[in-house]
């Protein structure tokens, strides 16, 4: 089967579809683009930089495009540099696979404090995503809101001690941020009960390797079926775990109701079973979902869409991942949804070999392909520190030049 | 020698490195792939060596794609006892306390029912620095020159 394929977004999601389509019609042309001059999205700036054995998918995704023949067009924005209409036009289908990278808010008074930090602007600059915010003053107490495992690995990284970031890709910015942080309490805060946390029990009893902690597990209660015993377990493994200097406790059952602070967010006021209850803090971090980034009309597409459930947005035209169905799920998830979604686009597709393909970005400054994206990869391998598997480099102009290096000098 | 590659896979990881290997032996070798999800346990032919690849998931559980595998031998009980396997495991370090627990399920289930385990289950870490391939290979070669002196066949 021939026909072309553009799939926006080089994340997991983008590249297990590639990988499916691929798979299933060889013949295909899959290219892949991403806003950002390197691929593999959340596999790189969300994955926590502590979980290098997470990011091994990343090897198969290479795959992609050495062996199964995807492009890669980097440093490419859909709806700035090429309009969604004319990617369209010149791709017999185009799949939305941008992911959702804005934090939702708590969406309630005082969210908007200063204080009041997401976990994804936390992350992105844990992890230097080349658009990120500086990384903030924390203060001493700050309290997670959330229980998924984004606010698990963000409770994590902020408890470990700097020798538990060795073979990690942590930055040597964001490496002496932790050092200096000057954290003593962590309070992690759910609103659901203990068994109904959405954090997986693997990450929690990760916590227990933690060197520095004293951990307290605060009202678990009890839970009858497995899936329950087992998060619950969990908690009970990690519970007055250690006696280092940062003291975690987990708190469940608490809904927020409000950040509280003059200019700074300073306390959150929580709902909880009996009434109400005020933990004192020096920020907020929120981890509780995320949302699609301004740029592609994600609302609109999947409101109006053919059929949001197979993947359908409209002729030729369709949603994979999160941006799909929202921020749940972990990379085989992603998988297995990619390999339905590529089966729906085969079903659809019928190719007409007038339209232009990847010469739509024939007139862009400064794309980058995959030899380009390998160029980053093996300067940031090259300059791994002590220590460190990797050293990312953290702009985009630093990217460019040396994604480009090569042509320049030869 | 007839060989099958069966694998038992999440993320697609144990799927690559089984494709790997088939590329790696089927010059010498007659090789078949097949998911675990595709394979019943009435599939099993004495003639054929088994090559298991299974990574390890959440918490120490078997992949996806090999429960339903797991599922269909506790419901057949079939008889095992004429086959001949090796198996190789992924997993994470990180996570240590369930490190290969996969593969060490898979390994334990089929020898519960009378398959015949030939050389030592490896285990590939995922946050070490040896790439899978470069454990697996020498395994594969091993296990296959282990398996045709048992079963008195040249390699």
């Amino acid at each position: 089967m021939s026909g072309k394929i553009a799939i926006v977004g080089a994340g997991p999601s983008g590249c297990y579809l590639a990988q499916a389509l691929l798979k299933k019609a060889p013949d295909l042309q899959v290219d892949l683009i991403d806003q950002l001059p390197v691929p593999y999205g959340l596999v790189r700036y969300g994955v926590a930089a502590d979980h290098q054995g997470t990011k091994g998918v990343a090897r198969q995704f290479a795959r992609v495009f050495e062996r199964q023949g995807a492009r890669f067009f980097g440093n490419v924005s859909i709806g700035r540099d090429v309009t969604l209409e004319d990617l369209r036009a010149a791709y017999d289908a185009v799949v939305l696979a941008a992911g959702l990278s804005s934090d939702r808010k708590l969406g309630v008074p005082g969210d908007d404090l200063p204080g009041v930090f997401g976990a994804g602007r936390l992350t992105r600059a844990l992890f230097e995503h080349p658009e990120a915010e500086d990384l903030p003053d924390l203060g001493a107490h700050p309290v997670i809101v959330g229980n998924g495992n984004v606010a698990i690995d963000l409770l994590r990284l902020l408890a470990k001690a700097p020798e538990e970031l060795d073979g990690s890709d942590l930055g040597e910015g964001p490496s002496r941020w932790l050092a200096q942080s000057g954290i003593e309490t962590i309070t992690i805060t759910g609103r659901s009960p203990a068994v109904r946390a959405k954090f997986d029990a693997v990450m929690v009893k990760e916590l227990a390797k933690l060197s520095d902690v004293r951990i307290e597990v605060i009202g678990a209660g009890d839970g009858n079926d497995p899936a329950e015993a087992k998060t619950l377990e969990a908690l009970s493994a990690i519970h007055d775990h250690g006696d280092g200097a940062k003291r975690i406790t987990f708190r469940f059952g608490l809904t927020p109701k409000a950040v509280e602070g003059d200019a700074q967010a300073q306390a959150v006021r929580f709902a909880n079973q009996g009434g109400e209850e005020v933990i004192p803090c020096t920020s907020v971090l929120t981890a509780i979902g995320f949302e699609a980034a301004p740029g592609l009309p994600r609302d609109a597409l999947i409101s109006g869409a053919a059929d949001a459930e197979a993947g359908r947005l409209a002729t030729g035209l369709f949603a994979a991942g999160w941006f799909r169905r929202g921020p749940r799920g972990t990379i085989p998830e992603n998988r297995a949804d990619a390999q339905a979604l590529a089966a729906v686009i085969l079903d659809d597709l019928s190719a007409d070999p007038a339209r232009v393909g990847g010469a739509v970005f024939d007139g862009l400054d400064q794309v980058v392909d995959y030899s380009g994206w390998c160029r980053i990869d093996a300067a940031e391998t090259e300059a791994a520190p002590e220590g460190r598997c990797r050293s990312k480099l953290a702009t985009r102009e630093t990217m460019l030049g040396v994604a480009g290096a090569r042509e320049t000098t030869k | 020698m007839k060989i099958t590659i069966l694998y038992g896979t999440e993320t697609g990881n144990a799927e690559m490195l089984a494709e790997d290997i088939q590329s790696e032996i089927e010059a010498d070798h007659e090789v078949d792939l097949s998911n675990l999800e595709d394979f019943a346990p009435g599939d099993f032919d004495p003639e054929c060596f088994y090559l298991l690849v299974c990574s390890t998931y959440g918490d120490g559980d078997l992949p996806a794609s090999a429960q339903p595998f797991a599922d269909a031998m506790e419901a057949d009980k079939p008889d095992l006892s004429a086959i001949h396997f090796a198996i190789f495991g992924l997993g994470d370090s990180e996570y240590d306390e369930t490190f290969n627990h996969g593969p060490k399920k898979l390994a334990e289930l089929m020898i519960a029912h009378g398959a015949q385990q030939v050389g030592e289950r490896v285990a590939h870490d995922a946050s070490g620095s040896d790439m899978a391939e470069d454990l697996a290979f020498p395994w594969a070669e091993a296990v296959i020159a282990d398996v045709s002196e048992k079963l008195g066949e040249a390699a």
